[in-house]
């Protein structure tokens, strides 16, 4: 029995020791960097090339407010050079339980490793009230403003400078990429203001606040949300008086992402406004697994719906 | 016919030729020149276009720089504007309390606990949180500690008056439990919350997946454990030592399993009327399995929790022995005898849709002086989160004893709970 004992503990600390040692040699040549959204993940994998590694926590798919505080992050954390993120309180209500177990002081906040991309982004939907009645508001302001490729120009040039902040031997390689990155998203949102002009001037209603920085850059206008206030569901009266005014306005587009289907849904058959299923997180699917494709995809797939 | 040859016609003819010949060079050398002067033009006009695109590019980059100056400059402004709070803790209020009707000892409202909650950033090598409670009982200091945040080699410290981290509902504060009520098992067997006033360190295993170590030295263990004095100085073998293995795996996107195994050493537990004492071993093992499916955690879910504990210790007994001069008289003695207690729950939780949710609870608590005793109470319940921060619960509770219990603690319960929170409110990674 103790024979057994000592050889099943051998094998356990050997097992132990071959994964603690694969894990660093694998990423010993690489800058590991993880992020919390896959659209950060590769506009950091554009600007850090072949010298970062980088690892998204969510998946794209996920509620911004819902994403499991899942110890599987916390290995990823602990191993990170540079956590990449949103900012804004976006991440609040899984983030910092993690980085709690983290055990990774370089990646905390105001630390050097912790790299906020919402640095000198023009914010909208500061509130001016701050108060719970108002719903579950971002204290900071709208913080889904990935969803303006104008603005992910910052976003590469905050990365970037993160990044170099960092290692600072690599500089050149970094300006050499966000320089391409930065001409490519151009090339890009030239295209983009193209295909969009049908988008120009028209009505949609969201589920929850998440398309406010892509209306602004293609210059479609809200009207109204399916939520009762940011983070709060619905109550019956409220869908009547939904109904009413997608019928007034003339509101073409719902748009929801992460939300349940069944209410828009059923605000589509009362009011037969079109229903378009796009997710402010991107990364989820084949044509939406970089950036670019993915603002690609999403105004492709407005520009459809309102065809 | 010669007239006609040289007449006027045929000069027409010729000098219209000749006038053609001359002419078309001449053309074609003014095409020549436009479509340079074009060329010129369009050269001009590219370069003056790459000027302004490289311009607006400059613009642009000076925009944004000029932006994040502004940014970091509103910050600064903001900071100074708001410097003397700006440091203060982060601040949060839990109300929390039941109607609720116990067997037939009759109704209650009852005020279970305002919790405040302070937590801030201490300096960049620590931070600390504190939970202060009043209730019907009084009001206590529940968790006050300071937490390490920058120790090399992948450790964490942590001192003060905190949860002990024993298994996973010890830790919870009863508010933020699934279900109205603590277990019994946990209240007999732990001693209620896994409160605790000492220190322990954690590790974090360099593994791809998770896997933390616990290892902390304590006064004693449990919120209402009064088998020790919490204020009395103590002897080593006094103070109770824990540690805790706990780790996770998805098992796909949507799946999940959390496994963790806790133990609770104290070599010497003295009780009165057993002096000889003897140790006494706490013992867990947790597991949770989880359904999150990734594209709608908020509306759909399912959770089965369990958690097995098994207590071993000395407790005084009276027995009665025959007198020494006369057998015939029984005289009633203090011996102290050790007893092993088993008990638990076991949970499911299934969430409806954002609001609702609802669940099963099933317990088995001994008494751990008397393990041939014990309660068994099943419990549905439902929970109606009218937001994230205002939630009502209704739950029902059978406890079913095999010894006469107190009216209020068997048959039928009833409870009506509301908790409501404000301001900034959280327990951390533990609460999960």
């Amino acid at each position: 029995m103790k024979i057994l004992k000592s050889r099943t503990l051998s094998l356990f600390f050997t097992v132990l020791a071959s994964t603690w040692l694969y894990s660093g040699l694998v990423f010993a040549q690489q800058i590991r960097a993880v992020a919390t959204w896959p659209a950060l993940a590769d506009i950091t994998r554009q600007v850090g090339k072949e010298l970062v590694n980088v690892e998204s926590l969510a998946t794209g798919v996920e509620d911004a407010h819902g994403v499991p505080i899942r110890p599987s992050f916390v290995p990823r954390l602990n191993r990170a050079d540079v956590l990449v993120l949103i900012g804004l309180d976006d991440e609040q209500t899984w983030l910092p339980a993690l980085l709690e177990v983290a055990s990774n002081p370089k990646i905390l906040p105001g630390r050097p490793g912790y790299i906020d991309c919402s640095l000198g982004i023009s914010v909208l939907e500061t509130p001016i009230r701050v108060d719970r009645a108002e719903g579950d508001v971002h204290p900071k302001g709208n913080p889904h403003y990935l969803l303006d490729p104008v603005r992910a120009k910052i976003v590469a040039r905050n990365i970037a400078t993160g990044l170099t902040r960092n290692f600072p031997q690599h500089q050149q390689s970094f300006e050499k990429n966000l320089k391409a990155y930065v001409a490519e998203l151009d090339n890009w949102i030239g295209r983009w203001e193209k295909m969009a002009a049908p988008l120009r001037g028209v009505k949609f209603v969201d589920y929850h606040p998440e398309w406010v920085y892509l209306a602004d850059r293609f210059g479609m206008k809200l009207v109204g949300s399916v939520e009762l206030k940011p983070g709060i569901e619905p109550t019956p009266n409220h869908l009547v008086e939904l109904v009413q005014q997608i019928k007034q306005e003339k509101a073409r587009l719902l748009i929801y992402g992460a939300q349940n289907p069944r209410l828009p849904q059923q605000i589509a058959s009362e009011s037969g406004i079109k229903v378009v299923r796009l997710y402010s997180g991107g990364g989820n699917q084949p044509e939406t697994d970089t950036y670019i494709k993915w603002i690609d995809y999403t105004v492709r797939t407005l520009v459809q719906s309102v065809s | 016919m010669m007239n006609i040859f040289f007449g006027r016609k045929f000069f027409d003819v010729i000098s219209f030729g000749l006038l053609l010949l001359l002419m078309a060079p001449r053309l074609s050398f003014a095409q020549a020149s436009e479509m340079e002067s074009l060329r010129a033009l369009m050269k001009d006009m590219q370069q003056q276009l790459q000027k302004a695109l490289s311009r607006i590019d400059q613009l642009e980059k000076e925009k944004a720089a000029d932006s994040a100056k502004l940014g970091q400059v509103e910050k600064s402004v903001q900071a100074v504007q708001s410097a003397p709070s700006i440091l203060n803790p982060a601040i949060g209020l839990v109300l929390d309390g039941t109607i609720e009707k116990l067997g037939t000892a009759g109704g209650n409202f009852n005020f279970r606990a305002a919790e405040l909650g302070l937590a801030a950033s201490v300096d960049p090598y620590a931070r600390m949180y504190a939970f202060f409670t009043g209730s019907n009982q009084g009001f206590e200091v529940e968790e006050a500690a300071a937490i390490t945040t920058s120790l090399p080699y992948n450790l964490t410290a942590k001192g003060g008056r905190f949860f002990a981290d024993f298994g996973r509902f010890p830790k919870f504060h009863i508010h933020e439990l699934p279900f109205v009520n603590e277990p019994l098992s946990i209240d007999r067997m732990v001693g209620g919350e896994s409160q605790a006033d000492g220190a322990e360190v954690s590790y974090l295993f360099p593994t791809p997946f998770f896997l933390r170590a616990t290892f902390g030295g304590y006064n004693k263990i449990g919120a209402d454990n009064e088998q020790v004095d919490n204020l009395k100085p103590r002897a080593g073998s006094r103070f109770t030592y824990l540690g805790r293995l706990h780790t996770y795996f998805d098992l796909t996107d949507n799946h999940s399993i959390d496994l963790g195994t806790s133990l609770a050493y104290t070599p010497s537990v003295r009780l009165t009327g057993d002096a000889s004492g003897g140790d006494r071993i706490l013992g867990g093992v947790d597991l949770t399995y989880r359904y999150q499916p990734l594209a709608s955690t908020v509306y759909q879910g399912f959770t089965w929790g369990s958690e097995f504990y098994n207590n071993s210790q000395r407790f005084p007994f009276d027995i009665e022995v025959p007198n020494e001069d006369d057998p015939s008289i029984l005289e009633t003695q203090t011996v102290g005898k050790r007893r092993r207690s088993y008990g638990g729950y076991s949970y499911a939780e299934l969430k409806l849709n954002r609001n609702w949710s609802t669940g099963f609870l099933f317990d088995y608590a001994p008494i751990v002086d008397n393990p041939g005793q014990r309660t068994l109470s099943y419990s549905p319940y439902l929970t109606w989160y009218l937001s994230e921060f205002n939630r009502l619960r209704f739950q029902y509770s059978y406890l079913s004893n095999n010894f006469k219990a107190d009216k209020a603690e068997k048959g039928n319960q009833f409870f009506v709970q509301w908790t409501t929170v404000i301001g900034a409110h959280t327990h951390g990674f533990v609460t999960r």
